[in-house]
């Protein structure tokens, strides 16, 4: 009693309550602190205390050492209790002490979290939904995390992303000056409803193919999946914009091809994260990037506009972050280069036969481009529609290269992607 | 089946968790190179009488099945091995606050909630115990809670019961284990202002792993190294020992059991 009482290193004084009135409230975050072997010093004026400590620390397998007799008969005498603290449940990694994040002019951005609690190496799938930084009390069941790896998932980028996609929420309820759309000629509207109609198809594939990863991205890397649910909100908002458009000129939606839904069936069955950022971001997204150009560039009227150049900002957002985690896993494993054209080369297989552009859409740019239906429009319309699909290529070639792919092999993976362009 | 290296385990169906408890085990086991399977009795009684006729190896046994072992067994019996949270086990009174109750020599005239009649920490080991503390039976009422009698006290609902008696004013006085007693205060169940514990008994063991003297030393090998090879901080043991409530298996020890062969011989206790 006398040894341990020199080695208790904290002390708490818990006046006389009983260990069913608030007593393990000031005890247990006491013996948190503690190192195991540690030895807690409970001063207490509860008679018989002792009995319930001793029982609660064999349960909880901490050590009772004993108490301190009482001395003389003052009801108010202090009986000192020393406990030691065992070494199950010990919680593991290191406690976060003196975190104190300084905001910039008002702000905490996530990027200033990250830099403040780095992302690990790997992750450990028995830490569950554990905050990057908590303690962990060992054997907690193990989650079935399997995105797992900094290099494959994470890339440091994603912190300012995410920032920055929350920053450029919009609203396509309140932020669309829906009263100023006007009436177009029924021939031009049927066409702009059928583009409309295939950017919401092709939307909602981009709002389902991310959601599959979400669940499987270790929360140590939450970062990541944060900014993957800022684009499914921004995917959401392209849909409802879309559609609204859509049914807003007196015409409603068009037709669903058969090409479209084969090349998004071949997104949505892809298991892989970084081929699925690969085919759907980096070169469906960003050849999406020049389709919304190109609507904008054609719009017939303002709001039109607006809609599109709202969309393509956030998909701007949308390709980077897939660039940014391809480069990111490429960096790390070089292998990936196959992988990546496999991934390409499979699609194409899984397309062939399927034809080119579909015909409804085809049809529906060449009159947005022609603005109305006269030959010599058409005719300028068509010549448009053939420089947009150069165009495409073009950026696609340089989006491939850009990621570190050799200009041969630009070209060739370019040249293979879908004819749906996502 | 003499040929069988099964280890056939007997344990009480005193809660639909014991199920999920030995299948785990089971398979935890049978992985370990340990065969083993397991069977269900619905009570105590049952138990003992099919590990003495040899129709289980091992019987997963309350204090008062162990001792019923030993008696039958001329102590032969063995003693594989136990819960870290079975050894020095306590029974307490506990009082209403209002009852001016010190300690066992202020029970005469007094109501005592007991558990029921085959458990060992709500009622055999109290009342030995209170008695040789000076406490005169004769002049105590005992309102006893005889509920999941076969289970001798596993269920603890009748010490839960004795609590709730304390606390409608049923009775003045109650006899408990301290594991119940600690739990229920650290699950914030107990208004510490209407009842406290006022006395603990002695120390004393609880569960037993008993088998039969001729048990294939084979198979107590395989089963004792499987056993003790668990550990908390292994996940998928870990959610056993929680189930089973214990975080460590102990060596048997037969000391702790010393005040229950005394108890059931001075109250006559059939056994
Ligand atoms: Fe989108
Ligand atoms: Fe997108």
């Amino acid at each position: 009693m006398s040894g341990a009482e020199s080695t208790a290193a904290v002390a708490i004084d818990a006046g006389d309550l009983p260990m069913g009135g608030g007593l393990l409230a000031l005890l247990r975050p006491a013996l948190q602190l503690l190192e195991p072997g540690g030895v807690l010093a409970v001063n207490s004026l509860r008679d018989g205390l002792q009995d319930d400590l001793s029982v609660w620390c064999k349960v909880q397998r901490h050590e009772y050492l004993g108490h301190d007799p009482a001395t003389g008969a003052d009801a108010s005498t202090t009986t000192r209790h020393l406990l030691r603290r065992g070494n199950l449940s010990i919680a593991q990694g290191h406690r976060e002490t003196d975190m104190r994040l300084a905001s910039q002019d008002g702000r905490l951005s996530a990027e200033q979290v990250l830099s403040a609690v780095p992302m690990p190496q790997d992750a450990d799938a028995t830490s569950g939904f554990a905050p990057r930084g908590a303690q962990v009390e060992p054997g907690g069941p193990r989650y079935p995390f399997d995105l797992v790896n900094r290099d494959h998932v994470a890339p440091p980028e994603v912190a300012r992303l995410y920032d920055q996609a929350v920053e450029s929420q919009w609203d396509a309820n309140r932020d669309i000056a829906w009263d100023q759309l006007p009436s177009h000629d029924p021939d031009l509207e049927r066409a702009l409803d059928q583009v409309f109609t295939f950017l919401a198809e092709n939307e909602l594939s981009a709002l389902y193919v991310p959601s599959q990863f979400v669940a499987r991205i270790h929360p140590a890397y939450a970062e990541v999946a944060m900014f993957l649910s800022t684009q499914m909100a921004d995917e959401a908002r392209h849909i409802d914009v879309f559609l609204k458009r859509a049914r807003s000129g007196g015409g409603g939606l068009g037709v669903s091809s058969a090409t479209t839904s084969q090349s998004l069936l071949t997104l949505l069955e892809l298991t892989d994260f970084t081929e699925a950022a690969f085919l759907l971001s980096v070169l469906g997204e960003g050849t999406f990037l020049d389709l919304l150009r190109f609507i904008e560039d054609h719009a017939p009227d303002e709001v039109t506009a607006d809609i599109v150049r709202r969309a393509r900002n956030d998909e701007t957002r949308h390709v980077h972050f897939g660039q940014v985690h391809v480069r990111h896993a490429l960096a790390h494993d070089t292998s990936l280069y196959q992988r990546l054209e496999n991934a390409v080369r499979r699609r194409a297989t899984a397309m062939a036969g399927a034809g080119g552009v579909p015909d409804a859409l085809q049809d529906g740019l060449t009159i947005l481009a022609a603005g109305s239906t006269s030959p010599p429009a058409v005719a300028r319309g068509h010549d448009a529609f053939r420089e947009l699909l150069d165009e495409m290529h073009r950026n696609r070639t340089k989006r491939l290269e850009h990621a570190g792919f050799t200009s041969e092999q630009a070209q060739t993976l370019s040249e293979l992607h879908t004819p749906n362009f996502m | 089946m003499a040929a069988d290296e099964t280890i056939l385990l007997g344990a009480v169906a005193y809660d639909p968790k014991v199920v999920a408890i030995w299948e785990g085990i089971r398979d935890y086991f049978n992985d370990s190179g340990a065969p083993f399977d397991f069977v269900l009795f619905s009570n105590y009684e049952r138990q003992v009488t099919a590990l003495l006729a040899g129709h289980v190896d091992i019987a997963w046994n309350t204090p008062l099945a162990h001792v019923r072992v030993q008696h039958h067994t001329q102590g032969k019996s063995l003693s594989l091995g136990m819960r870290d949270s079975d050894q020095d086990f306590h029974s307490r009174l506990i009082v209403r606050t209002d009852s001016g109750i010190q300690g066992p020599g202020d029970l005469a005239g007094k109501t005592l909630a007991v558990g029921s009649r085959d458990s060992t920490q709500a009622r055999i080991l109290p009342l030995h115990f209170l008695k040789q503390a000076g406490a005169d039976l004769d002049e105590v009422t005992l309102l006893p809670f005889d509920t999941d009698v076969g289970k001798h006290g596993d269920t603890g609902t009748s010490e839960i019961d004795v609590l709730e008696a304390l606390r409608n004013g049923d009775a003045q006085a109650g006899t408990i284990g301290d594991l119940i007693w600690v739990l229920e205060q650290t699950a914030g169940h107990i208004d510490t202002g209407l009842i406290q514990s006022v006395w603990t008994s002695p120390g004393f063991d609880h569960c037993m792993f008993d088998a039969l003297p001729d048990l294939d030393a084979a198979k107590i090998e395989r089963f004792t190294m499987a056993l003790f090879a668990m550990t908390w901080d292994n996940p998928a043991h870990r959610r056993l020992l929680e189930l089973e409530g214990l975080k460590e298996w102990m060596p048997p020890r037969e000391e702790g059991y010393e005040s229950l062969r005394a108890a059931v011989e001075d109250q006559s206790y059939p056994i």
